[in-house]
């Protein structure tokens, strides 16, 4: 079963020259993580958006769990559950406030909403601060508490809008244990996050868009295949000529004093003995979707960071 | 196989009968988290709340010396109730940009009419303790026990129009500030203009029917009623409540068809 089919969707929001969306068309499947990547002002919210029924599109078409968005949004919204980017939870209202009048709202009796209140606010680690008003709470603890309100439901398909910004290293890997879990569960995940080791570690299919179309799309290994190398050699820059580099492969400044050699294994060896002779310091590893988002949403921006090869 | 479908049937009911109350439900617990929660945790909000209706009653009051304390109690019963309307649309366009809650419940099985009412009701948590107050002064000022349940009615059916209309309005605003701007006008339009703090008597015969087009000329002149003062012969109780639903049910109709739910 597919949890989202969209069809040419294109939005031009009012007053605006260029499309945020244009002639977009994807599929989801069923009880799997699909990731949305792209660069600030790519259109990631704009789709969520309009999957999630807040926002309609001005062409095209898309079916969420079966129904159709414009004419159905009554039965999609029932099996759906969001976090919204840029959400912020009520100032004088607690993390369990949040979750168990929220669980109610959305029609689970009390006993249910609170055994599941307390399940998620302990894997988010917000349990023990559950008393404190939201206002009280750092950003991060914030930022949990609407991530709590929405994988707390039971909903089928969960939109998550950069549910870990400005999360600390661990509370990132409690959003991401809860991710699986509800993957786990038979769950379908909508997930938009400029993280890339983020995507790479939980995403079952990930499609980059860019300037509203889609620029590339498929699993990290056949998106690992867009760059024809597999892979980086990144050396620091200190004297090192960039020429003696090129015949190795493509070079791309990181633009924190390394320079990042995409190339194969056979080149690795003479690499790494280059970086040795000149007592630079230097790291071996394969390409990363990181590598890939660069070298795709990179291109045509302007910058020529992909041009030098 | 009788006693079968019997079951199902009973089941079918049962789940209609859970549905149908959702609505009411959902609208409760938005009220007790915007509402309850709220003042449970800013006590003192509500003192604020409190008192802003009397400020006119005050200046009225002081002013006449005490004669002309009648409308002046009517028009602040009128003005605070328009006022728990116009804080709504405030609150929903507040919690709109500010808070991204709206996404949330347009993304969720709750319809816009019950997220209102959630938030009407919190509205009117609100505004309780002002009011008690007034209605007792309508009461202590010549209102009879038996007015009560048109007192009463005339109540609820300000405060419905006029939350359906503070939704309506801010649905289609599309900055805060801007709403507050507006917010403040139709005040002035629906209070101040009509005779809601003073006679009808004083308006003149050519902008009478513009009077009586306004649902806050009726809602004072059935408070006027109620406490025993002269209305005009050529309205009427009936003629005044059919206004009011009217409004009621334009308002409704509107916020539930032209308010902006789901974006453009
Ligand atoms: N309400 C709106 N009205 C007009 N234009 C909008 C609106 N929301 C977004 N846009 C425009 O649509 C484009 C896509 O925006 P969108 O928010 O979907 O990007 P995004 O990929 O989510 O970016 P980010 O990573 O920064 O969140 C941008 O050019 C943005 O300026
Ligand atoms: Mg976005």
């Amino acid at each position: 079963m597919l949890a989202i089919e969209a069809a040419s969707i294109t939005k031009i929001y009012k007053g605006a020259r260029q499309a945020a969306l244009s002639d977009v068309s994807l599929k989801v499947e069923a009880g799997r993580i699909f990731t949305l990547l792209g660069r600030n002002g790519a259109g990631k919210t704009t789709f969520v958006r309009v999957c999630a029924t807040q926002l309609m599109p001005t062409s095209g078409s898309i079916s969420v769990l079966g129904y159709d968005v414009a004419k159905q949004a009554k039965q999609i919204r029932d099996l759906i559950s969001v976090v919204p980017q840029e959400g912020r939870p009520l100032r004088a209202l607690t993390s369990w406030d949040h979750v168990y009048n929220w669980l109610q709202i959305r029609g689970e009796g009390k006993q249910i909403a609170k055994d599941k209140t307390e399940e998620i606010l302990r894997k988010l680690e917000l349990y023990e601060a559950r008393d404190r008003p939201a206002m009280n709470l750092s950003g991060g603890m914030k930022q949990k508490i609407l991530v709590a309100m929405a994988m707390a439901t039971d909903a089928q398909l969960l939109f998550l809008d950069e549910p870990t910004i400005g999360l600390d290293p661990m509370s990132r890997r409690q959003v991401w244990s809860a991710i699986n879990d509800w993957k786990s569960k038979g769950g379908s995940i909508l997930l938009t996050t400029h993280y890339m080791d983020e995507a790479e570690m939980l995403s079952d299919y990930i499609v980059i868009i860019d300037r509203g179309a889609v620029i590339a799309r498929g699993t990290i290994q056949e998106l690992r295949r867009v760059i024809p190398q597999n892979i980086r050699v990144d050396i620091a820059r200190d004297g090192l000529d960039v020429d003696a580099l090129r015949p190795y492969g493509s070079v791309v400044d990181t633009g924190a004093g390394m320079l990042r050699v995409f190339t194969f294994e056979s080149a690795v060896r003479e690499l790494s003995e280059l970086a040795l002779r000149k007592n630079l310091t230097f790291t071996v590893s394969p390409v990363t979707l990181d590598d890939v988002f660069v070298y795709l949403a990179g291109r045509g921006i302007g910058d020529d960071q992909n041009s030098s090869d | 196989m009788c006693l079968y479908t019997l079951q199902e049937e009973a089941l079918e009911m049962t789940r209609i009968a859970v549905t149908s109350m959702l609505p009411v439900r959902q609208a409760f617990l938005i009220a007790y988290m915007t509402g309850v929660l709220w003042l449970r945790r800013n006590p003192m909000s509500l003192v604020f709340t409190a008192i802003s209706p009397f400020s006119l009653l005050f200046v009225l009051f002081v002013i006449s010396g005490g004669g002309y304390v009648v409308p002046a109690v009517v028009g602040s019963l009128v003005m605070a109730l328009v006022g728990y309307g116009l804080a709504l649309g405030q609150d929903i366009s507040f919690y709109k940009t500010e808070y991204k809650v709206q996404d949330v419940f347009v993304a969720s099985p709750v319809s816009p009419l019950t997220y209102m009412m959630g938030l009407a009701l919190s509205e009117l948590l609100f505004g309780l303790p002002a009011l008690i107050v007034l209605t007792s002064l309508v009461m202590l000022f010549g209102a009879s026990v038996f007015s009560i349940p048109l007192l009463i009615a005339t109540i609820l059916l300000i405060w419905g129009s006029m939350s359906a209309m503070g939704f309506f309005l801010s649905s289609r605003m599309l900055h805060m500030r801007n709403a507050t701007q507006v917010i403040s006008f139709v005040n002035v339009i629906l209070a101040i203009l009509p005779p809601v703090f003073y006679s009808i008597d004083r308006v003149p015969d050519i902008l009478r029917p513009l009077a009586y087009a306004m649902p806050t000329t009726h809602a004072s002149l059935i408070l006027q009623h109620i406490m025993g003062k002269g209305t005009p012969g050529e309205w009427s109780l009936g003629f005044g409540f059919a206004v009011l639903i009217a409004y009621l049910i334009g308002f409704v109709a509107l916020a539930k068809t032209k308010a902006i739910w789901r974006e453009n």
